[in-house]
């Protein structure tokens, strides 16, 4: 494209310099710190990290958590991609915006907001009990089910953009034409609408997966310290205990989980027959 | 034409000159309410000293970090109690020599050497107790009221890791007439009653909402968190138990590599002046750690104001929760976060 190749080089040098900077230099110090022990290098410090009973029960709950909010966020996702695809073009538009709305207001506020809808008062408990489904009303708050519905409601948006993106691309006649040769509606879901749209799968699981595991604002607002998980454990290791090389430990762990989540959904995303062509 | 471009680089020369003879104090502070600090406080100094004073914000661990970093880049620091032990431990902190201080004589008892060894002066002291609904609980008489029967299902405590946390302990341990302050026995009380607990708050903000949503009717916090409950509208009192209240102190301390510590030592001669701790104490900022501080009578009323109020305080002391904070957070971690 360019007549010199120095030309593309210089080009890219910024934003090269700003990644290199901003993100790989401070990635790395993040990585020596935890690998740094008193008496050389090596991986003690997750050794230790993982021997503590406490810590092991917070790292499963957080991928535990992080695993059914994007499970659920998968199942919710292309129910709602659906409803907004079979509208007309226009109110599609709309419906999209309804669909970020959320986004663009602050997790501090929407987490309040859900103590509000889930408190004992709140607007659940009142309907539930107006209904005559329960007597006395549940307690709902500062569990690991409020987390779950909070985390749910904060990361939707993003698995319905990539899925959105995803179903409007897959060919309008692929699931008539399955239909039309028999696949029932499972068939139809798991064998063509599943592989075509992978991509978005990918994409929106990776964002949730990650935005899960790295949350802080919900766990600790609606899970208190009741529902520590992964990220609760960071702030109070770096603001309380000022335990650097423990909060280094929990940062690497956390980059971990997230690429392993990103490669496992890659390969759960991608046909069986091309992984053994590779 | 040249004669005035002459004149004008000779004016900038020697504005430029002036500006670099300026000295500069930094000082290491809390971020709340610096708008009124600066009308208070620095203004006033920056035009008494002839010297400018830049604010360096965040928390205890933050500002404990970057002080260490960068020890001389620090004339003064504002920490809790403890915050200025560990400073004044690392070796950060020189001694303060209160005899320079014309307004030391004024300060509480408590606050006139908080951390031991003139490392620290007490500019602000805050109560905490117990705030509850008068309609739905009755009276609060005693710390262990928390734990009471009636309280089951309706009570929030601190977590472990937030100020109010280890002073809660302390409380506890009062109530129950236990001397150790590895407060073994009280977590485990805590732990048993988690079930009942509604929650461990991190945010006293989180109360006002806990309050009007009625999900607790009590709660132990600080006195600055008071104003804003009283907002609820909700009938709700603020309790003296029979073991007293408890508190927390932010402290003055001198940075050691300060370059100008005869203006740090004269700010903090100002901070502690009547005439400031009364105007802070007015804009709702700090209560008052000097005794001839006059508050209007409904300022007073929402802050720590008062030697009947000061004097009941039962303070933790720094040593021991620098000691033992690292086995607390463990330990309730162990039994309590689980």
């Amino acid at each position: 494209m360019f007549e010199k190749r120095s030309t593309g080089v210089l080009l890219t040098l910024p934003a090269l310099v700003f990644l290199l900077v901003l993100f790989v230099l401070p990635v790395m110090v993040l990585l020596t710190r935890s690998l740094a022990l008193p008496e050389g290098w090596g991986l003690g410090n997750f050794a230790s990290f993982f021997s503590s009973e406490l810590n092991r029960t917070i790292f499963w709950r957080t991928l535990r958590l992080a695993a059914t909010v994007t499970a659920a966020c998968v199942v919710l996702g292309y129910i709602t991609a659906f409803g907004v695809l079979s509208y007309t073009k226009e109110r599609r538009g709309m419906l999209t915006g309804f669909v970020i709305l959320p986004l663009m207001i602050s997790p501090v506020a929407r987490t309040y907001a859900w103590i509000v809808v889930l408190g004992r008062t709140g607007f659940l408990n009142a309907v539930l009990t107006s209904l005559g489904i329960i007597d006395s009303p549940l307690r709902l708050l500062f569990t690991e089910t409020a987390v779950f519905i909070g985390l749910v409601q904060l990361f939707l948006p993003l698995m319905v953009l990539p899925l959105l993106s995803a179903l409007e691309n897959l060919p309008r006649d692929v699931i008539p034409a399955a239909q039309l040769l028999g696949a029932s509606r499972l068939m139809v879901l798991f064998k063509v609408i599943l592989p075509l749209t992978r991509e978005g799968l990918v994409v929106g699981g990776t964002l949730v997966f990650t935005g899960s595991v790295t949350a802080y604002i919900t766990p600790a607002i609606l899970g208190g310290s009741k529902v520590m998980m992964l990220e609760t454990l960071l702030y109070q290791r770096i603001n309380v205990a000022n335990d650097l090389t423990g909060a280094a430990v929990i940062a690497v762990i956390l980059v971990i989980t997230t690429l392993a989540a990103n490669k496992l959904l890659r390969r759960l995303a991608t046909p069986r027959q091309r992984q053994e062509a590779r | 034409m040249l004669k005035s471009i002459a004149l004008g680089a000779a004016g900038i020369l020697l504005a430029g000159t002036a500006l670099a003879d300026t000295p500069t104090l930094t000082v290491s502070t809390y971020g709340i309410a610096q708008d009124d600090f600066r009308k208070i406080l620095f203004d006033p100094f920056e035009a008494e000293c002839g010297c400018k004073v830049v604010v360096d914000i965040g928390n205890n661990a933050e500002r404990l970090a970057k002080i260490a970093a960068n020890p001389d880049g620090y004339d003064l620091v504002a920490f809790s109690d403890f915050g200025a032990l560990d400073a004044a431990n690392r070796g950060l902190l020189q001694p303060i020599d209160t005899s320079k201080l014309s307004n030391y004589d004024k300060l509480y008892d408590s606050a006139k050497d908080p951390v031991g060894n003139k490392m620290a002066v007490g500019y602000t002291i805050y109560a905490t107790s117990i705030v509850y609904r008068t309609d739905k609980f009755g009276t609060v008489n005693s710390w262990a009221d928390l734990l009471s029967d009636k309280a089951k299902g309706q009570v929030a405590v601190p977590n472990i890791t937030t100020t109010q946390g280890p002073l809660i302990l302390h409380m506890l341990a009062e109530a129950a007439g236990d001397k150790d302050v590895s407060y073994a026995n009280e977590i485990q009380k805590l732990a048993d009653a988690k079930g009942d607990i509604v929650t461990f708050y991190e945010r006293s903000s989180q109360l006002t909402t806990l309050f009007a949503q009625e999900e607790i009717w009590l709660a132990p916090t600080g006195r600055y968190a008071w104003g804003n409950l009283l907002k609820t509208g909700l009938p709700l009192a603020w309790a003296t138990p029979k073991e007293g209240q408890t508190g927390g102190m932010n402290v003055l301390s001198m940075v050691k590599g300060s370059k100008h510590p005869d203006l740090a030592l004269k700010l903090i001669d100002k901070w502690l002046s009547t005439e400031t701790q009364t105007a802070l104490g007015n804009a709702l900022v700090d209560s008052p750690a000097n005794k001839e501080a006059r508050l209007e009578a409904d300022k007073g009323a929402l802050m720590t104001y008062g030697a009947d109020q000061i004097n009941s305080i039962s303070f933790i002391k720094p040593a021991d929760l620098l000691a033992h904070q690292e086995q607390w957070i463990k330990d309730w971690n162990a039994k309590i976060s689980q």
